[in-house]
């Protein structure tokens, strides 16, 4: 029964040119993420991500004669479903890799889920010092607070700031991120006056600012995501509130200009994605996206697209199975990136380090390359 | 000393902008004794519909407010005429259920159609500002102030001087008597509806345009603001609302001012609590008001209850205990492991809600409760996970039921409300106690389920231990509902003011309740972090207090196997329709929709 259905497939699909591609079983990834709930934009970014890359490799005649796919398991980044989708992913032999989930609890609820059944757990937005630590399949290309706070730190010194007041969100992300900038800040000579925590969900930044300003600070540190970061930035402006803004790089997304309009005129944004870096991998990437989505990739998407093109990478060297993931991740050197110049993981952390750090400025509405301009 | 003259300032304009939604859900309240969870969603429906007119025809500000407000307009007849009608004559929680499956839906529609992204709302207003104190105030302020205003002083004279108003007013104080003496209700109810969900798109325009920023997920904090602020100035008062809100936004900000950010929402629900027990009918209710109806109690509609034969129980319990015996299906395994913990919230809010008569929309902070409980008892004082977990369930039985004790005196929608506050501080006081929860971080490393040095981490394992432990609860459920407890309880829940004529305690029967109901949630909080191995003060949200809630409803309130069957049911089935990814969730709510329409006494029916 089994081998007529095949036949029968291989037969119908002789005749066309790319019959062998399409009629080989494709190599998945399980993809666990929010497509639904609160946290569904970035899922949606996600895909775009994904699909732009699933794109280049099918294109290009997928991995060794297969195509590469994933399955995308809304969990709406809730732990509860979270844990059922491991299950499911671990139970299908097809899937060899897992990617996701979003959040810290939905993610690390379900690690020992894939830890138990050998199934590589790649959280490629998990900041979490925690993750990878849930044991040793748990990998992240995920930029790293204690790799990035201190460039961070570092752009706030050279910008002439001596005494930030930080904003941060307080979650699991902006708390690391917070402490890690505080443990750099002294060295670099920066006093941090203040370091305010706000809620994820708040959109009333008033009365943050003037309790901020209070600490008669000479610039702002923004360690926030876009959407919040453009609100700080905007009601600052509204405000009358006349400070530099240097923010972390998690805001850097076209939306945080549209969300941020006159307000995030002129603040700095650190980043590691920048389309107007020169390198070939960022602008194969940005031009493809421009042309399949007719909109701008935001550091989301860039690292969505990176997580795959990886995958597929891993699948071509090593092999397409869950002990190749694992072996490839531990082995795999070099590997070009977009947010990255070259991936290496460090087999003790499971983490990647070495992104490229620069500073942007937003000017006239656009992200430019910092002038080497002093703030203050 | 300026300093608090800006945050004043700032606490009055974020008032003016819960002042917009609290109108419209004070309006609602007021006729149709509902709080309206779909509000916020007509809300964000008013903010896209702006956006749309702005971006697609380029319309000026006047007249895309007057398509906002038509277009919502148009949206609260419907709801009325299709989601809340029909169920005239359901039990009373029907209605605010309905509500919020159409809150569901209607969000999901939204994010459907506009995707999740957030998008930008530029102010078309011209850019002058006044400067006040060190900070301004703009064009957009001064509009949103005078749209607060004008509607609450507008709706007030409405009210009382129109015959309409008058109509809207007799059908408020008893919908029977006003339709005997000729008053169309539905008529005044579609008035009502229409009036607020204007307002409320307005509302979600101007809010919009204030932020520069609108996302589907705006709904439900809307709402929430909207209700704390109705509730200090009286629920169903309209010019209360608006001074309940510029209240709350001066609370928020003053308790920025003093302790910070992170404590913000804090205050509001303190605020809530102190404003509940003190004076339950609001800041501004004149002493006259008549104390509210019991939601559940007297005018419960009287429901066969299906009465599941024994064997056929013992069948079901046979047949969940052999589940995992098939081989090769730990996801089936995962999905059910999740159905038994939520049926031990489920049970434990039935208890409270159905047959105690106090409808708790808190419930999840008694997970948080056990969860943490049980997590650092383990790693903290090195305690064994098979006595820690039972611990986390008396600990929580203890601290659950002195938190909600305060509310003990209050009856209807404000036990909801109160429990509702409750529910979002206990979150908040373990984001900031960070010597005792960690804080932000979670807690990472919880050892998972054990006996002795037997490791119950296997699918199997986790599946039957949250089984047993269930199956244990529900039995002690079913007897103390059999027992003179269980009639006690019911007493209260039928008519508290006959149940203190007889000599019942209230305070200490619901005492008890809770205390049980405690017990179980913070077992199935405790199970949880251990087979999650890390959880923050994320993990359970208000969310999951609104879906136990549901399922209560879907089983029949008050009947323990309604529970169990409702919690399977309810999350069986997004997994069922996992399938179609983005249009789950309005299955989800369309199913629940209709449930409510067809069967609102529950599968089950009532006990």
């Amino acid at each position: 029964m089994v081998l007529s259905r095949r036949l029968l497939l291989a037969a119908a699909t002789a005749s066309l040119p790319l019959g062998r591609a399409i009629a080989a079983e494709p190599i998945l990834a399980g993809v666990s993420g929010p497509l639904t709930g609160p946290n569904a934009q970035y899922g949606a970014q996600w895909k775009r991500g994904f699909d732009l890359a699933l794109d280049q490799i099918n294109g290009a005649g997928g991995v060794k004669g297969r195509p590469v796919a994933y399955v995308f398991e809304d969990s709406q980044a809730d732990p509860r479903q979270a844990v059922a989708v491991a299950q499911k992913f671990v139970a299908d032999p097809k899937i060899i890799i897992e990617l996701g989930d979003f959040a810290s609890p939905a993610s690390m609820a379900a690690s020992p889920i894939y830890q138990r059944a050998k199934l590589v757990q790649f959280g490629f937005t998990n900041s979490h010092p925690d993750f990878t630590k849930g044991g040793d399949h748990m990998w992240s290309n995920s930029t790293n607070q204690a790799e990035e706070q201190p460039h961070l730190a570092e752009f706030a010194a050279k910008l002439g700031f001596r005494r930030p007041a930080v904003l941060h969100l307080n979650t699991d992300w902006g708390r690391t991120a917070k402490d890690a900038f505080l443990k750099a800040a002294p060295g670099l000579g920066l006093e941090v006056t203040t370091a305010e925590g706000y809620l994820p969900a708040e959109q009333d930044f008033r009365p943050t600012l003037v309790r901020a300003r209070d600490s008669k600070p000479d610039g702002l540190v923004l360690l926030s995501y876009y959407a919040d970061g453009a609100l700080i930035c905007r009601q600052a402006h509204d405000t009358g509130l006349a400070l530099p803004m240097l923010t972390a790089t998690s805001t850097y997304s076209p939306k945080f200009i549209e969300l941020g309009g006159a307000g995030v005129e002129g603040a700095y944004v650190l980043s590691t994605f920048f389309p107007g870096d020169p390198r070939p991998e960022v602008q194969s990437f940005v031009a493809a996206y421009r042309a399949k989505y007719s909109q701008e990739p935001d550091s989301f998407s860039a690292g969505a697209f990176d997580t795959m093109m990886l995958f597929a990478t891993l699948c071509d060297h090593y092999g397409p199975t869950r002990e190749a993931m694992q072996a490839g991740l531990l082995d795999i050197k070099d590997m070009p990136s977009v947010i990255y110049g070259k991936v290496t993981f460090n087999p003790e952390t499971r983490r990647v380090q070495g992104a490229n750090y620069r500073l942007l400025r937003v000017k006239n509405g656009s992200f430019t390359v910092w002038d080497g301009v002093k703030a203050a | 000393m300026g300093s608090w003259l800006d945050y004043t300032i700032n606490g009055l304009i974020i008032g003016n902008i819960y002042a917009l939604v609290a109108v419209g859900l004070a309006l609602i309240f007021g006729v149709s004794h509902l709080i309206n969870f779909a509000h916020g969603s007509v809300y964000a429906v008013g903010a896209y519909v702006g956006w749309a007119c702005f971006t697609y025809l380029n319309l000026p500000l006047p007249l895309t407010a007057l398509v906002v407000i038509m277009v919502c307009g148009g949206l609260g007849v419907l709801i009325e005429r299709l989601g809340l009608r029909p169920l005239a004559g359901a039990p009373r929680i029907a209605p605010l259920l309905a509500t919020i499956g159409i809150s569901l839906v209607i969000d999901q529609v939204l994010q459907i159609l506009f995707t999740p992204d957030p998008r930008a709302l530029p102010s078309p207003l011209p850019e002058w500002r006044i400067t006040i104190g060190s900070g301004t105030i703009g064009a957009l302020d001064v509009l949103i102030a005078a749209t607060g205003l004008v509607s609450a002083v507008v709706l007030y004279g409405f009210l009382r001087f129109t015959r309409l108003g008058w109509a809207v007013r007799a059908t408020a104080q008893d919908r029977d008597a006003a339709r005997q003496v000729g008053v169309d209700t539905d008529a005044v109810n579609r008035a009502v509806f229409a009036i607020a969900s204007a307002l409320g798109g307005l509302s979600g325009l101007l809010v919009g345009m204030y932020f520069n920023h609108i996302d589907p997920a705006m709904s439900f904090q809307a709402t929430l603001k909207g209700v704390v602020a109705q509730v200090i100035g009286g629920m169903g008062n309209v010019p209360g609302a608006v001074a309940g809100s510029l209240l709350l936004g001066l609370t928020e900000s003053w308790g920025v001012a003093l302790f910070g950010s992170s404590y913000r929402n804090l205050f509001s629900f303190v605020l809530l609590l102190l404003i509940l027990v003190l004076r339950p009918n609001g800041l501004f209710a004149s002493a006259r008001t008549t104390p509210p109806e019991p939601m559940t109690g007297t005018f419960i509609a009287p429901s066969r209850v299906v009465r599941v034969p024994p064997w056929a129980v013992g069948l079901a319990v046979a047949a969940a205990i052999c589940v995992p015996l098939i081989p090769a299906i730990p996801y089936v395994l995962q999905v059910l492991t999740n159905a038994w913990l939520m049926a031990m919230l489920a049970i434990s809010l039935t208890l409270v809600a159905g047959t105690l008569g106090q409808v708790s929309l808190g419930h999840a902070a008694l997970l948080l409760l056990g969860a943490y409980a049980s997590a650092l008892l383990t790693l903290d004082s090195g305690w064994p996970v098979w006595l820690s977990v039972p611990t986390a369930g008396v600990l929580t039985a203890v601290i659950g039921t002195a938190l909600v004790a305060p509310a003990f005196r209050l009856r209807s929608h404000y036990v909801s409300i109160a429990t509702l506050g409750i529910g979002e501080i206990v979150s908040l006081v373990i984001l900031n106690w960070e010597s005792l929860t960690r804080g932000p971080m979670g807690v990472t490393n919880i050892p998972p389920l054990a006996i002795g040095g037997l490791e119950l981490d296997s699918p199997q394992a986790s599946y039957w231990s949250s089984l047993a432990v269930l199956i244990v609860l529900a039995g002690l459920q079913l007897r103390l509902l059999r027992s003179h407890l269980g009639r006690t309880f019911r007493a209260i829940r039928d008519d508290d003011v006959a149940a203190r004529a007889y000599g019942v305690s209230l305070d200490r029967y619901k005492g008890i309740g809770f205390a049980f109901a405690g017990f179980g949630a913070g077992m199935s909080g405790a199970i949880a972090a251990h087979l999650y191995s890390y959880i923050n003060n994320e993990t359970f949200t208000s969310t999951v207090s609104i879906t136990a809630l549901t399922m209560v409803i879907l089983g029949g309130m008050g009947n323990v196997l309604g529970g169990i069957l409702g919690a399977v049911a309810l999350t069986a089935l997004p997994e069922l329709f996992r399938g179609t990814a983005e249009y789950r969730m309005l299955i989800y709510g369309v199913v629940l929709l209709l449930l409510i329409r067809f069967r609102p006494q529950g599968v089950l029916g009532t006990v």
